[in-house]
């Protein structure tokens, strides 16, 4: 059964979409049943992905292959595969998603349409993971934006129109460019080889020799797509918007899966293809990198909204993935895709967290808040430990990429006889801690709020509960135990970053 | 059956009481108060099995073991496991002992806490956990896991009062806010002990302490690597242990529940540091100016601590600023031992003997400073149970209706105080001893070493004052304004501890006479197969010659009974008027020490001044100038704002025909490109 395990996954939440969307009406208490069910069985099935995976192979594994359109000019295939790094982020999206149907159970307003949406982004997210030929890529690129532009849309806050169209306009515009990128990938392969079909397969251009000018030229207009998706300053200014209009269950899988499509690309499509154009861009990317990390990190102490400052320090977390991956070294690219990981699971807890404060107590502004450890005891320990994995404490899965990453770039800057520009990264675990820490002190130390009425206000529900504890359990987990992740994503970075070494 | 063999068992002990009382705390008696101490006795008893076992050397210098944990890069593999040597299971053992008599002593003082008492044995017991897993580490990232998670519990301690604080709103705010200071400022040295780390790591392609401190390995790398390495490493005790210019956390981190101090400042945290300091000695001796670096802090911090004790009026502050101190005597001890021994390692010429002792002075004073403060803060606290206050000014006369609570008070002062053949007098003589050792030599670091020892007494003096200043305004004299509402001594769950640790705080010094300077000595083959460094040979009659016949000694004697004399003049028999010398509280001096030298005034200034005003300027930069070309261009390329609120307002039909209508354009060129292109 394993032939068709990746369709499998792919498109039971597509299935689920449809499914969920004819239960109006009377039958619309049955949607979140359908949702919880049809992105239960991806999770099974990713799970089972895992079990079956041999980590001893490089390359694809799980390969489906067919000709999807077949003319004089085009070769156009259905590709699908799973190596270590693509393993991991297909777990994180299932594992995210099952958790988000759980959360918004209670979900009143439309449900079947807001569930068909999740799980259609679902598939357009395990699209984007599983897709090893460029077009399939792009297509499910593009499919995994537009639910979410619905969802901000229709379930969003005040503004939610225009951080929905900015969204969607600012993230298309870096996709087209992107696929003006891909297209000379296929055009210039086509070209250098010879062949009298355009293949959009990964397998056939990643062993292309591309000329230096042309991967130098390539790597930007891709690195500019993913770039704007990740985001990086100062691409970046749809992200806050986005956020703070989202539904929870948006913005979890906006900033636990949907960033990670970009730096998932950078990786695979942008090192593995164009290995002399990283190297032409690597001081670019780690200085873009640096300046994502400090100034998403200052950003974040002046946010008064709990969430927008939540969204800020995504910037700067996905800043420290980019200047993983800009290492090209194995320890580098390895932490920076474990850090995608690590950061999808720590900021899931984040904005249910900020999710819940707003729905509860009727606010996220930070300075309206205050001692909600004695009205909210349980949430605040779920706050605690969400800020707490994600300014990097040990022991939690936070902590491994950062360090990781950290030691990746002293190396290099060892080697660069530039050492002390690791001083720029260790003050942002400096700054990290103190937004974090500050807003936990307004927010749920001190007297309890006068501000605004909390005397009816209640603690997390089951369903937020439980989702929030999975999560916590996770970061734990791959804290203690970051082989369990590490060790897929390691053979993966290790080479690449054999051929970057060489070059 | 060796008993190594489970040593991995005794941080999970406290571990497992940690998920217990976590889940089912409520549903214990006193919140799973006994679950806590039952652990710690346990971690305890394994603890001083194992102890025993490295201590008599059944395993040899150390006992290593550790699995696997990470491959991070071909060939680099980070480890999980166990280095137990002398250090090591000293620290397990006096950890985990002090912890247990603090939590049976908890037992009575966080009685009345309600259901904060779950919350209160939860942390402690990972703090426990912590410390002990941070002190069995076999490797520098290990150690650093459970250092971050010592600062954790620390920061939850700390802000235990953080919400619904007994004494109302004010206080919950002050105990937010030195939790936060107490986290964030000992990170600052701990991003410098990451960045050591990362030296490290890029150096030896290994974090662990059987491959770092090893000759073979060391003699291979940059010594300037390995000093910056050192230096950076020492950025994390400067935090960690609260040496200067770190150090202003630890007199705000008195908001938490006074058993919480005792357990930061005489079993965990505090500790840590030091500990560091002593762990990383191979690494750290490959530098002299290192070791000078260290000393110089450790002597500053003593005497800049205790003089900002002399005159401050809160109990509990006084006892603050006294470990400041006392740590400063610790890392000054190290530095000054180190400092020889990397003169020794420079030039290949063994140190033995009591030139070896600074190394030995700095552990010794540390396990002795472990008992008289724990005695003094539970001490302490339980003056604070009985009064309501701590203020020592409304004490006074405590001596009558808390006869056990004073004299173990008097125990814990005496030995803190340097007082012939209590605790402190050896190791205190060891640390001045240590210094003298130095500055004995020539050059410039020598007469370095000669003001460091000459800050040094004037602690020692400092010390003895006002640690019998705060005896005699809290127990001697008259009755103050909150005696008379004392409720007399406390019960005997808080008393029996005070009692057995007070039986520590003056005897434990004697365990040097009978062996246990050997226990003590940093053994560690140097460079060059016949070069070891330790105090080989060093027995009984040896120290006790070398104390009694030095001058110095009876000098520290004099400048200790002097303080003491100070003390009794000016607040026990009153003849002196303590206010003469600092016209009664108006002088600059005065303000300063009690402004602690304007520190954090320093501290908010780099905070509120410096980095929310950048903040703040990002911010704006974010919203007008980044975000502003963003929708000037979106509005200029879609004609205006007009048409962007014709598309806002719900035309996406529109744009979406737009887009289809790109993409169908962008496929078409492709096409055609494609076509005139011939493939």
């Amino acid at each position: 059964m394993t032939d068709y395990l990746l369709s499998m996954i792919l498109f039971t939440p597509l299935v689920g979409a449809v499914i969920a969307l004819f239960m109006a009406g009377d039958k619309l208490k049955y949607a979140r049943w359908v949702a919880l069910v049809f992105s239960a069985i991806p999770l099974g099935l990713s799970l089972l992905l895992v079990a079956t995976f041999d980590n001893n192979i490089l390359g694809y594994q799980f390969l489906e292959q067919y000709t999807w359109i077949e003319t004089s000019l085009l070769h156009m295939q259905y590709m699908l595969g799973v190596d270590g790094l693509s393993l991991i982020m297909v777990l994180l999206t299932t594992i995210l998603v099952f958790l988000v149907v759980l959360f918004s159970w209670e979900e009143k307003e439309r449900p079947n349409f807001f569930f068909a949406l999740i799980l259609g982004m679902q598939t357009g997210l395990l699209g984007v993971f599983m897709a090893i030929d460029y077009f399939m890529f792009f297509i499910f690129w593009e499919v995994a934006l537009i639910p979410m532009y619905f969802l901000i849309n229709l379930w969003g806050g005040p503004r939610r129109h225009y951080a929905a169209i900015k969204f969607f306009i600012y993230t298309h515009v870096a996709s087209l460019v992107m696929l003006i990128g891909i297209f000379a990938l296929a055009f210039q392969a086509a070209s250098i080889e010879g062949w009298s079909q355009l293949s959009f397969a990964f397998t056939d251009i990643s062993g292309v020799a591309f000329s230096s000018g042309f991967q130098v030229l390539v790597f930007g207009l891709l690195f500019f797509g993913f770039a704007v998706k990740m985001p990086v300053v100062p691409f970046h200014t749809w992200l806050p918007d986005a956020h703070v209009e989202a539904p929870t269950a948006g913005s979890v899988l906006l900033a636990g899966v949907m960033l990670k499509m970009g730096s998932y690309g950078i990786i695979r499509i942008c090192l593995d293809v164009l290995p002399e154009g990283a190297v032409a861009w690597q001081i670019p990317m780690i200085i873009i990198a640096l300046v994502a990390i400090v100034y998403g990190a200052l950003a974040c102490i002046a946010q008064r909204d709990l969430k927008k400052m939540v969204a800020f320090s995504s910037i700067s977390h996905m800043g420290m993935v980019l200047l993983g991956i800009a290492t090209l070294s194995d320890i580098g690219i390895a932490a920076g895709a474990f850090q995608m990981f690590a950061h999808g699971l720590i900021t899931a807890v984040l904005f249910m967290v900020c999710g819940i404060v707003g729905h509860n107590v009727g606010t996220r502004q930070i300075p309206l808040l205050g001692g909600l450890a004695e009205k909210m005891p349980n949430y605040a320990a779920f706050m605690m430990f969400g800020f707490m994995a994600s300014l990097g404490l040990p022991g939690l899965v936070g902590f491994v990429a950062e360090f990781n990453i950290l030691a990746a770039f002293y190396n290099w800057g060892l080697a660069e006889g530039v050492a002390w520009v690791i001083v720029i990264g260790l003050a942002s675990l400096l700054l990290t801690a103190g937004y974090y820490l500050w807003a936990m002190q307004r927010s749920i130390f001190g007297p309890v709020t006068d501000k605004v009425d909390v005397s009816k206000v209640h603690d997390v529900s089951v369903y937020e509960g439980v989702s929030l504890a999975v999560l916590c359990g996770l970061i734990a987990l791959f804290g203690i135990f970051p082989a369990l992740a590490w060790d897929f994503v390691f053979p993966v970075a290790s080479g690449l970053a054999a051929v970057l070494g060489v070059i | 059956m060796n008993f190594v063999e489970f040593a991995w068992l005794i941080p999970l002990i406290p571990l497992a009481a940690f998920l217990f009382i976590g889940f089912f705390g409520d549903r214990t008696p006193e919140g799973g108060g006994y679950v806590a101490v039952g652990a710690a006795a346990l971690a305890f008893i394994l603890s001083a099995l194992v102890g025993y076992e490295i201590l008599s050397g059944t395993h040899g210098d150390y006992y290593y073991d550790s699995i696997p944990w990470l491959t991070i890069s071909n060939g680099v593999v980070l480890n999980f496991g166990l280095y137990l040597d002398n250090l090591a299971v000293l620290m397990m053992m006096f950890a985990s002992f002090i912890s247990m008599l603090i939590f049976i002593y908890s037992i009575g003082y966080m009685h009345d806490q309600g259901d904060r008492k779950k919350r209160y044995y939860t942390k402690v017991s990972l703090f426990l956990t912590a410390m002990l897993g941070l002190v069995m580490a076999s490797n520098f990232l290990q150690l650093f896991i459970f250092w971050e998670i010592v600062g954790l519990c620390s920061y939850l301690l700390i802000g235990f009062w953080g919400f619904r604080h007994p004494k109302g709103d004010k206080a919950s705010l002050a105990a937010a806010s030195a939790a936060k200071k107490a986290f964030l400022v000992t990170r600052m040295g701990d991003v410098a002990l990451l960045a050591g780390l990362f030296v490290l790591l890029n150096a030896f392609s290994s974090l662990d302490f059987v491959t770092l401190f090893d000759p073979a390995n060391i003699a291979l790398v940059d010594k300037s690597t390995l000093a910056l390495g050192s230096l950076l490493i020492f950025g994390g005790v400067i935090g960690k242990s609260a040496q200067f210019p770190l150090h202003d956390w630890l007199p705000d981190a008195m908001e938490g529940p006074t058993t919480v101090s005792a357990l930061i400042h005489a079993a965990t945290m505090v500790k840590a540091g030091v500990y560091l300091t002593a762990r990383s000695f191979p690494i750290f001796v490959q530098s002299t100016d290192v070791m000078l670096f260290i000393a110089i802090i450790g002597g500053v911090t003593a005497f800049y601590a205790a003089t900002m004790a002399l005159n401050n009026m809160n109990i509990k502050r006084v006892l603050a600023y006294s470990t400041l101190s006392q740590l400063g005597f610790m890392i000054l001890a190290l530095g000054a031992g180190g400092y020889l021994i990397a003169m020794g390692v420079a030039d290949g010429t063994p140190i033995t003997g009591s030139k070896a002792f600074g190394y030995t002075a700095g552990v010794f004073h540390m396990m002795n400073h472990a008992f008289f403060k724990a005695l003094l803060f539970l001490g302490a606290g339980s003056v604070i149970h009985a009064v309501g206050t701590e203020d020592m000014r409304q004490m006074g006369g405590l001596r009558k209706r808390m006869s056990v609570t004073s004299i173990t008070m008097l125990i814990g002062t005496l030995s803190i105080a340097g007082i012939p053949v209590f605790a402190g007098f050896w190791s205190k003589d060891f640390v001045l001893e240590a210094v003298m050792v130095v500055a004995e030599g020539s050059g410039v670091a020598a007469a370095i070493f000669l003001l460091l020892y000459i800050l040094a007494l004037a602690t020692a003096f400092m010390t003895a004052f006002y640690m019998f200043r705060l005896w005699y305004m809290t127990f001697g004299g008259e009755e103050g304004e909150a005696s008379k509402h004392c409720h007399g001594e406390s019960e005997k769950v808080m008393t029996y501890p005070l009692i057995v640790l007070s039986v520590f705080a003056a005897l434990s010094g004697f365990l040097i006479l009978f062996g246990f300077n050997q226990a003590l000595t940093f053994n560690w083959a140097g460079p060059g197969s016949d070069f070891v460094i330790g105090g080989g040979g060093y027995g009984m009659m040896d120290v006790l010659e070398k104390i009694f016949t030095s001058p110095f000694a009876y000098l520290a004697i004099v400048v200790a009974v002097a303080g003491f004399y100070a003390a009794y003049r000016m607040y026990n028999f009153k003849d002196v008027d303590p206010g003469r010398f600092n016209k009664d509280g108006e002088s600059a001096m005065y303000q300063l020490l009690q402004k602690r030298y304007f520190f954090p005034q320093f501290y908010d200034a780099i905070a509120l001044k410096l980095t929310y005003p950048v903040a703040l300027a990002v911010e704006q930069v974010d919203r007008k100038a980044v975000d502003g070309t963003v929708d000037g261009i979106a509005n200029s390329l879609t004609g205006g704002s007009q048409m962007l609120r014709r598309i806002q307002n719900g035309f996406v039909q529109t744009y979406a025909a737009y887009v289809l209508g790109g993409l169908l354009l962008l496929f078409v060129a492709i096409y055609m490109i494609g076509y005139i292109g011939g493939l």
